[in-house]
């Protein structure tokens, strides 16, 4: 990936049990300073999703990273970017803390 | 330091998407140009850049389909006006 182009990643989600689950999912990036030149254009966190009974989907993101990040020091020894999302059940009424976000 | 561990009052915020969420492609409509875009990264070692023609096919059949699994916008817009140039003027009559 080049800084500033942008581009699309898949992931993949299943649910295994019988009945279906809504849940929403936060994402982390590693190593930590790099996430503030982590742009997401659209991806399919933060809203609630539901899966049916054994269904599987493909859970796209598209985003680029700032190019910003090239021209930073302490950025230079960074190669590789990890990008992780976690899936949680959606319980009735729980908002995931994201001040300012609706 | 480059550990990644985070004492203190520093914590991660994480930040929604710019144009919000993708609803999710429950039907599998857009599977084939998802599985041609991957076939591509395998084929040029993941390397991003190489795939970016089959991305925006990708995001194109979400924009098109019936049921939008992607809102319209222009895809000069969405980082690929060099390739949006290269095929106008592949076709000088649209």
């Amino acid at each position: 990936v080049v800084p500033g182009e942008t581009a699309l990643a898949f992931y993949k989600a299943k649910n295994p049990t019988d009945k279906p689950i809504i849940g929403i999912s936060t994402y982390n990036v590693i190593p930590f300073e790099a996430g503030q030149y982590f742009n997401k254009i659209q991806c399919f966190c933060f809203e609630e999703q539901r899966l049916n009974p054994q269904e599987e989907v493909d859970m796209p993101v598209f985003f680029y990273i700032d190019p910003e990040f090239a021209e930073d020091p302490k950025m230079a020894k960074v190669d590789l970017i990890t990008l992780s999302y976690t899936f949680f059940e959606a319980k009735e009424g729980q908002k995931l803390p994201l001040p300012g976000y609706q | 330091m480059s550990t990644a561990m985070n004492f203190g009052s520093k914590s991660f915020k994480p930040r929604p998407p710019d144009k919000g969420a993708f609803p999710l492609d429950h039907f599998g409509e857009c599977s084939a140009f998802k599985e041609r875009f991957m076939e591509c990264l395998r084929d040029s070692g993941y390397e991003s850049g190489a795939c970016r023609q089959r991305a925006m096919a990708y995001l194109e059949c979400r924009m098109e389909r019936q049921v939008q699994l992607m809102a319209n916008e222009p895809l000069e817009k969405l980082g690929f006006k060099d390739l949006i140039d290269e095929k106008s003027e592949a076709k000088p009559e649209k």
